[in-house]
């Protein structure tokens, strides 16, 4: 009998046992159901005058083309791999100007700021490759994750690695992420052409590259003094190196409204400043190669044949601490309307202060498709170690005249559309089309600097 | 120096104790949620504008605090 009552025990309990598995197994629901692929692309065209590669005047003229694929792959019920490749190629007049003195059909022309030469820096392409896994735990409520990243272009060489971590509480209402990031970038430093020339020559500007070319000063008279600040030396340490601290909190508040605080504190180490970056002192004579008439006309854009030789390049503290602070509000108004905001405070040890607002309110226009305009408003102080064109002072250890780091205020609206397909009825092969984006963005800053952004996105589902 | 870290320090410690104070205002059921698991009621960037954060990142001074990428490439054009 006790024999019996035994195995009665043991049938019932293991038959809980195993309705308990098939409940889990019933209501757990996959992380990922199945393996989606994105096709993203955009086209971005930027213009302006300050361009950095010539001391902060000239032609900033930028067109980039970045196919990119993400796969996302559920490994099983909780694990997800993710792997995103992108190929960005761009035409930069800016970069051209590396080497100014190879302006194309005649090889010993040289251009201006204002127009790109032939050089080799024209044309580039960067890779960028991203990988990421993430494990949820049985609860959905501890998610793990690791990622790593490289990415090589023609100057500089980057290598990523991270981990994070994410904890929900107060029955999902609440969430908690920790992550941490490691970037070990290196530069293939390319100079200027007459800095690289000048250390070729060993300092004789009528020897190597300037054989054949005639150095004028101020006047347009032929001279022989040009030298860069302190002879010139290439860089010894070519690492920069990020290291990364993230933290988020989000918070449901009611039905219809959540929001998330971000806080990202990040260390810099290494050569921070561009080595193709040029400089021009107040305090430091002028020389220039080219057409010696064209002098008096350098900063207009009627100069397309002279070309002012570099004082140096920019020069950047080793080190740099920045402290972004973020906040997301997102309120559900109705079925057709929401209301998504980001403010964001950013303070770095270099001087630069800005703040950055974003408001976008997406319009569920029919049941498929959603339209999302969009404006950003952003402000930055300068750092500290910017000047413009012919206003550094050589006697500083620190200077640049990139507008990137300098005072302005920019705008940008922007309009997107998105098309959704719950049920993926359009196939492609075993592709399921799931969703369709399209966004556009125009950007103007009120320096002379304005840029438009076209993106378009496919997301599909592996049936 | 010192008047900078006491106020970051002050920013940091009020953002926490606002957090940790809202942390406690709600508890929404999964049953409630329909409008907070809408697409568009993210708590990050759509997936479209990553490219605009990229160019944000190089033309900008500041970057970070958006969920995206914090460092690793030049920016060189």
């Amino acid at each position: 009998m006790k024999k019996v009552i035994l195995l009665l025990l043991l049938f019932f309990c293991g038959l809980n046992f195993s309705q308990d598995i098939k409940k889990d197994k019933l209501y757990k629901k996959r992380v990922l159901e199945s393996v989606e692929i994105d096709f993203l692309s955009s086209y971005y065209s930027q213009e302006g005058s300050n361009a950095s590669v010539t001391g902060g005047i000239g032609n900033e003229d930028l067109e980039d083309f970045n196919p990119t694929i993400v796969v996302s792959i559920p490994l099983n019920d909780d694990d997800v791999i993710s792997i995103d490749l992108g190929i960005s190629t761009y035409t930069s007049a800016s970069s051209s100007n590396g080497n100014p003195f190879d302006a194309g059909v005649n090889a010993n022309k040289t251009t201006s700021p204002w127009y790109a030469s032939s050089g080799a820096s024209k044309v580039d392409t960067w890779k960028n490759l991203n990988i990421d896994y993430s494990h949820s735990s049985e609860d959905r409520n501890t998610i793990l994750n690791a990622n790593f990243s490289s990415a090589t272009e023609w100057d500089y060489e980057s290598f990523g690695f991270g981990v994070g971590i994410t904890k929900l509480y107060n029955n999902k209402n609440t969430s908690v992420s920790l992550s941490t990031k490691v970037y070990l970038d290196k530069w293939v430093p390319i100079y200027p052409k007459e800095l690289d020339a000048y250390v070729d020559a060993d300092g004789d500007t009528s020897s190597g590259y300037f054989n054949d070319k005639t150095i004028y000063d101020q006047e347009g008279v032929s001279s022989n003094k040009w030298s860069p600040i302190k002879g010139f030396g290439l860089i010894n340490d070519k690492s920069r190196n990020t290291f990364s601290l993230s933290f988020l909190f989000s918070q449901i508040l009611t039905k219809n409204a959540q929001f998330a605080f971000f806080i990202d504190v990040i260390k810099q180490q290494g050569w921070l400043a561009n080595p193709l970056q040029r400089v021009y002192f107040s305090d430091i004579n002028n020389f220039y190669i080219g057409n010696p008439s064209s002098i008096p006309l350098y900063t207009s854009t009627l100069n397309n044949d002279v070309f002012h030789l570099a004082d140096d390049i920019e020069r950047l503290p080793s080190n740099r601490l920045k402290i972004p602070i973020g906040l997301r509000f997102n309120y559900y108004l109705n079925e057709n309307l929401a209301l998504r905001t980001y403010y964001r405070h950013y303070f770095d040890d270099w001087g630069i202060n800005s703040h950055t607002f974003n408001l976008e309110l997406p319009i569920k226009i029919l049941d498929d498709f959603t339209f999302y305009p969009s404006y950003r408003f952003y402000t930055q102080s300068n750092a500290d170690y910017f000047e413009p064109y012919e206003k550094l002072l050589s006697s500083s250890q620190y200077y640049t005249s990139d507008y990137d780091l300098s005072k302005f205020r920019s705008n940008q609206l922007g309009f997107g559309l998105k098309y959704v397909d719950i049920f993926t009825k359009l196939k492609v092969w075993d592709l399921g089309l799931k969703s369709v984006n399209i966004n556009y963005s125009k950007y103007k800053r009120n320096s002379d600097f304005q840029s438009y952004i076209f993106s378009v996105g496919f997301k599909f589902v592996v049936n | 120096m010192k008047s900078k870290k006491f106020k970051l320090i002050k920013k940091i410690a009020l953002l926490s104790i606002i957090a940790y104070s809202l942390n406690s205002c709600a508890s929404i059921k999964e049953y409630e949620k329909v409008n907070i698991n809408d697409p568009d009621m993210e708590l990050s960037q759509r997936q479209i504008c990553r490219f605009e954060t990229n160019f944000q990142l190089y033309r900008e001074g500041s970057s970070g605090a958006n969920g995206g990428k914090v460092g690793g490439g030049c920016g060189c054009n």
